[in-house]
């Protein structure tokens, strides 16, 4: 299949940082070195950016304005037209993706970068939600996610023997990925004889804490080609919320991702590959069926965010390994998704091809 | 602030520990106002949303964004545990301090579930479709930790007394939380050279740009800076911009009286330290065009940990002004 | 190319006060949605996405608080996004809002700026907690000594600015402060806060919230077939640079002189003094009116304070700035930008009301941030070809 159309926007470029469980790098020293590694990636330097979006968090950093440091990671000299998302890198991407489509602009540039060390998560997360009825009560998302995994089992769809073997095949396929942090041969008797962290939770169905940036280049298609042997096009995005309060959704399932998954086409062709922002092992089964994806779709070969959760960058990750799986493993077509809030309240697909 | 020492998965990194604590103020509006003012009263109230019954309530419909009449309906005292966690550790922001469960419970009569706690001795005690009910606190401001926990059973155990005679409209909130930044070896070489009575930057090896000591990177040609690039500064300048600070009293705030931040502009060498502070300078003698040199920390001074190295900030030279009109084009 | 035209239907704000107590986080938002929703002749249900812009999640406590807000917002089982570009972040919630539209991705958008000053301190927030904060006064302060001193400008000119923008608030029903019959001798003897900025001289600290409703071409006309003059959207840019450098000029910076050349140059504007019939700038403290006047290219450098003096900037001047009352009357941080992107909608569209400028027909509306460091902005217009070409 030729591509001719100019709308078109392929992924040309990217970097990922090590990832890691303390870094001693500042986050504008990490995106320095991604942006760095992801535009030599493309063939280009800096100057050649268009447009620029980071996504990033306040409070993961610990300081407001955090990311105005950042700008000094990006060559904004001469000014440059950027922005900035207090998402995951995931949704920066998809701000780059729509300002390319308006035409004028031919290649831009995402990034995502967090340092969840430099806080406890327990005392951190309960920040994000509800601040009348939830955060007083200093309910995080491990507290939350449990309870939706309970639905799960409840219901019959999941057991913590399955959750433990998602643990064993996520770290075992981590291996092959140089850039996991929990990887190796487990054995799910022995996962499950731990002690539960957040019944049903043990450490096994959780995501490391991970310190980590990325940063993905897009072009529009006759740069693309021009720049790019091997361009994998986005083909599909699109992202979804659902109300906040998980008390008040159906946690078996996610409307969220089945909305963003349509409106990028999951339907529309076959999926090889999916690379999830499963967080927690019971995350993978319900995404899976809330996206429609079937039993011949592999799901996180890279081990996903149970491997390694740089958090603000996990979802930007999740695009590179799906770029990664068409550019270097030679499939065709694959998705990667995202995911923000409370029980994956807030949901985004992309969906990528090779030519 | 303190330094301590936290071992990394390849080194030993230096990092400061602050902690951002602050207590907010909610208002609560015309429908968590009045649940949280029930609570006060030991009581649960929903709202109506069409056939459905919402509780917690919302001023809106959750699906929808519909406003919601303000219908208010008593749901509870007890209810049912849809699905369950169990906290093995609990952290100081829960509610208990012993191992507890958090739980969705639909209260009697609501459509949804309420977030709270179920206290009981250990898991076993738990099971999703199990009927609790409140235990109410005995000082109650109208917070969602009215409720001490959930227990299990169908009667809610209510106590006599704090009860707010207004009804409730705000809440407050306590944030806190504590962060371990690494600091950077750029910054831990500044702090060194000061405390050697040393003023050095840093110079970019392509544009030849000079840059605090503490920054990093040359934004400008976005390479990192290092110890290769230091450079030795002049410790004299001249004032090319400044302000007049009057304190504004706020949590934290140190000073009383105003006090003044000068741009300073390094002799012979391009590069200009922002924002600093003037030592025994009267407020309105500052001026631009004014000759400082940098005054140290004394013995005495440098014991105060509190200050961040031993730069204790700028003094008159006593020369005559530098007239020149362009000064004030380097603020930066 | 891929552009289609971008309509604003609809616009809402809040009355802003420093402290509105009287609503939850969630009924502040919801009120200047209404407000909005009620223009456009909208439902919630009409809308297809909601673009949330607010400053520091720090200021009120609430970590990524476009998760709490979706349902709130009208935005269950649809598309939120987060924008945060310190203070410019209203005006980059209206210009990603518009290129949602623009890109054909959704036919019509909501976006929302808000914020609650008195949940928190900002000033806390802004010094992370320590002491010694020098506000945002006291980081800007020697950026105004700094044009001051170059340009020559009278003393005076910083407290005409306080009182002009003081006297347009007093005819805007939504303004946070209220001062009647201000005086320059009156702004003159307030406290210095932050050499050379008095206390009249500066922005409040204000909760608020600001709702616009964005919809494509087909909205548009049917809007103004309906009587209710949609403001088409000519032309956005935005521009960000370091915060510092050796040699980097924070009076006139590039950033804000290539965000105002790309913009003007999409709308088709070449002299902008001229074509402009009105602006409004984000002008948190009084020096920032003539320096944003040189800034963004509608006065020659040297002469923006010119044209305060000679009362062009009044709202009956040759050339108003500020309508609304602008930042130095009602500033809830996140919101700031887009209110003044709404304001320069409002006045092409007719319906500003007491601050209505006569014939005002094209409009440029910025709002910046951080270390005068990001800039937004977007040229809005009561037809699609303002200038007939």
């Amino acid at each position: 299949m030729s591509r001719t159309r100019n709308d078109d926007i392929a992924v040309i470029g990217w970097s990922v940082s090590p990832m890691e469980r303390h870094t001693a790098k500042s986050e504008t020293q990490m995106l320095l070195e991604v942006v760095s590694g992801a535009v030599d990636d493309a063939g280009i330097t800096r100057a050649d950016v268009d447009f620029t979006c980071a996504g990033s968090c306040d409070y993961v950093a610990g300081v407001p304005f955090s990311f105005v440091q950042n700008t000094d990671a990006i060559g904004a000299w001469p000014p440059k037209s950027d922005s900035h998302v207090e998402m995951d890198g995931a949704w920066a991407l998809y701000e780059s993706w729509v300002r390319l489509l308006l035409g004028d602009m031919d290649i831009a540039l995402a990034m995502g970068s967090g340092r969840s060390s430099t806080s406890d998560p327990a005392i951190l997360y309960p920040m994000e939600m509800d601040p009348f009825y939830l955060a007083p009560l200093g309910a995080d998302h491990a507290n939350l996610s449990a309870m939706q995994a309970r639905t799960l089992i409840d219901s019959g769809m999941l057991t913590e023997r399955q959750m433990a073997e998602i643990a064993v095949r996520t770290r075992r396929d981590a291996k092959s990925n140089p850039l996991a942090q929990v990887s190796g041969d487990f054995d799910v008797e022995e996962l499950l004889a731990a002690d539960y962290v957040n019944a049903p939770l043990r450490l096994h169905d959780m995501p490391p804490i991970t310190d980590g940036a990325c940063a993905v280049v897009i072009a529009r298609a006759d740069k693309a080609r021009e720049l790019c042997e091997n361009p994998v096009w986005i083909t599909g995005f699109a992202h979804y919320t659902e109300l906040h309060n998980p008390g008040m959704r159906d946690l078996r399932s996610s409307t969220a991702a089945t909305l963003a998954a349509k409106a990028a086409g999951v339907d529309e062709a076959p999926i090889e590959v999916a690379e999830l922002q499963a967080s927690f092992t019971h995350e993978e089964p319900l995404l899976v069926e809330a996206m429609g994806l079937g039993p011949e779709v592999s799901v996180n070969p890279s081990g996903g965010p149970l491997a390694a959760n740089p958090i603000m960058a996990t979802g930007l990750v999740r695009v590179v390994e799906a770029a990664r799986q068409i550019r270097v493993h030679g499939r065709h077509r694959t998705l990667a998704h995202s995911s923000s809030g409370p029980c994956l309240q807030q949901n985004l697909v992309c969906i990528m091809e090779g030519d | 602030m303190r330094t301590s020492h936290e071992r990394g998965i390849a080194e030993v990194t230096i990092t400061v520990e602050s902690t951002i604590k602050f207590p907010y103020k909610r208002s609560l509006g015309p429908v968590i106002g009045p649940f949280m003012t029930a609570l006060a009263e030991q009581r649960f109230i929903a709202i109506r949303s069409g056939s459905r019954v919402i509780c917690p309530p919302l001023e809106w419909d959750p699906e929808t964004a519909a406003e919601l009449p303000r219908d208010f309906v008593d749901v509870g005292p007890a209810g049912t545990v849809c699905t369950w966690s169990w906290v093995s550790r609990p952290t100081e922001q829960h509610p208990l301090d012993r191992p507890f469960a958090f739980a969705l419970i639909k209260l009697d009569g609501a459509d949804t579930a309420l977030t709270h706690v179920v206290d009981v001795e250990s898991i076993d005690q738990m099971s999703t479709g199990m009927r609790v009910a409140p235990r109410w606190r005995a000082e109650r401001l109208g917070h969602i930790t009215d409720v001490e926990a959930f227990v299990p059973g169908e009667e809610a155990i209510t106590v006599n007394g704090g009860v707010p005679g207004e009804p409730v409209t705000m809440m407050s909130y306590d944030a806190s939380i504590t962060y371990k930044i690494p600091v950077s070896d750029n910054t831990i070489k500044a702090h060194e050279a000061t405390a050697q009575g040393r003023l050095v930057g840093l110079k970019c090896p392509v544009c030849e740009r000079i840059y605090a000591r503490d920054r990093g990177f040359c934004p400008i040609d976005t390479v990192e800076l290092t110890d290769d690039h230091e450079v030795e500064l002049p410790q004299r300048g001249v004032v090319t911009s400044y302000t007049i600070i009057t304190p504004v009293q706020y949590p934290g705030q140190t000073e009383t009286e105003p006090f003044s931040r000068v741009m300073v502009l390094i002799d012979e060498i391009d590069v200009v330290m922002m924002y600093q502070p003037l030592v025994d300078v009267p407020v309105e003698d500052v001026r631009i065009g004014m000759r400082v040199a940098v005054v140290w920390a004394s013995e005495a001074e440098k014991a105060d940990a509190g200050r961040p190295g031993n730069l204790v900030g700028w003094m008159p030279t006593g020369e005559p002004d530098n007239t020149d009109p362009s000064l004030a084009n380097r603020i930066m | 190319m891929s552009t289609r035209p971008v309509a604003i239907v609809g616009i809402g704000q809040t009355n802003h006060k420093s402290k509105r107590w009287d609503v939850s986080l969630g009924g502040l938002v919801r009120e200047a949605a209404f407000r909005a929703l009620e223009d456009a002749e909208m439902e919630w249900s009409d809308i297809d996405a909601v673009v949330l812009g607010k400053a520091p999640d720090l200021f009120e406590g609430i970590m990524k608080p476009e998760l709490y807000l979706s349902d709130a917002l009208g935005a269950t089982g649809k598309p939120m996004f987060r924008v945060h570009t310190a203070g410019s972040v209203g005006g980059t919630t209206g210009i990603v809002a518009s290129h949602l539209v623009a890109a054909g991705r959704h036919k019509r958008v909501l976006a929302v700026g808000y914020q609650k000053q008195s949940e928190g301190n900002a000033q806390f927030a802004l010094g992370s907690g320590q002491g010694a904060s020098m506000g945002a006064g006291g980081a800007f302060a020697p950026y105004m000594r700094g044009y001051i001193h170059r340009s020559g400008a009278p003393e005076d000119i910083g407290p005409m600015v306080a009182v002009k923008d003081r006297q347009n608030a007093l005819k805007n029903p939504y303004a946070h402060l209220k001062i009647e019959n201000i005086s320059i001798e009156q702004v003159k003897a307030s406290p210095m806060m932050w050499d050379p900025i008095r206390y009249l001289e500066s922005c409040p600290s204000s909760d608020g919230a600001c709702a616009v409703v964005l919809t494509d071409e087909e909205g548009g006309k049917a809007a103004a077939a309906a009587g209710r003059t949609p403001a088409w959207v000519l032309a956005t840019a935005v521009r960000s640079e370091p915060f510092q450098f050796p040699g980097r000029d924070p009076v006139r910076p590039a950033g804000a002189v290539d965000c105002a050349t790309d913009v003007y140059r999409q709308a088709g504007i070449t002299n902008p003094r001229e074509q402009l019939d009105c602006a409004e700038l984000y002008v948190p403290f009084s020096w920032y009116e003539p320096m944003w006047l040189e800034a963004h290219l509608i006065a020659e450098e040297g002469q923006g304070w010119k044209m305060v003096e000679a009362g062009d900037t009044a709202l009956t001047g040759s050339f108003p700035v500020n309508m609304s009352g602008g930042v130095l009357s009602s500033n809830p941080i996140g919101a700031s930008g887009l209110l003044r992107f709404a304001e320069a909608a409002l006045q092409v569209r007719g319906m500003a009301g007491e601050h209505q400028v006569e014939e005002a027909n094209v409009a440029v509306a910025q709002a910046y941030g951080a270390a005068a460091q990001y800039y937004a902005m977007w040229v809005v217009a009561n037809s699609l070809d303002p200038f007939g070409s």
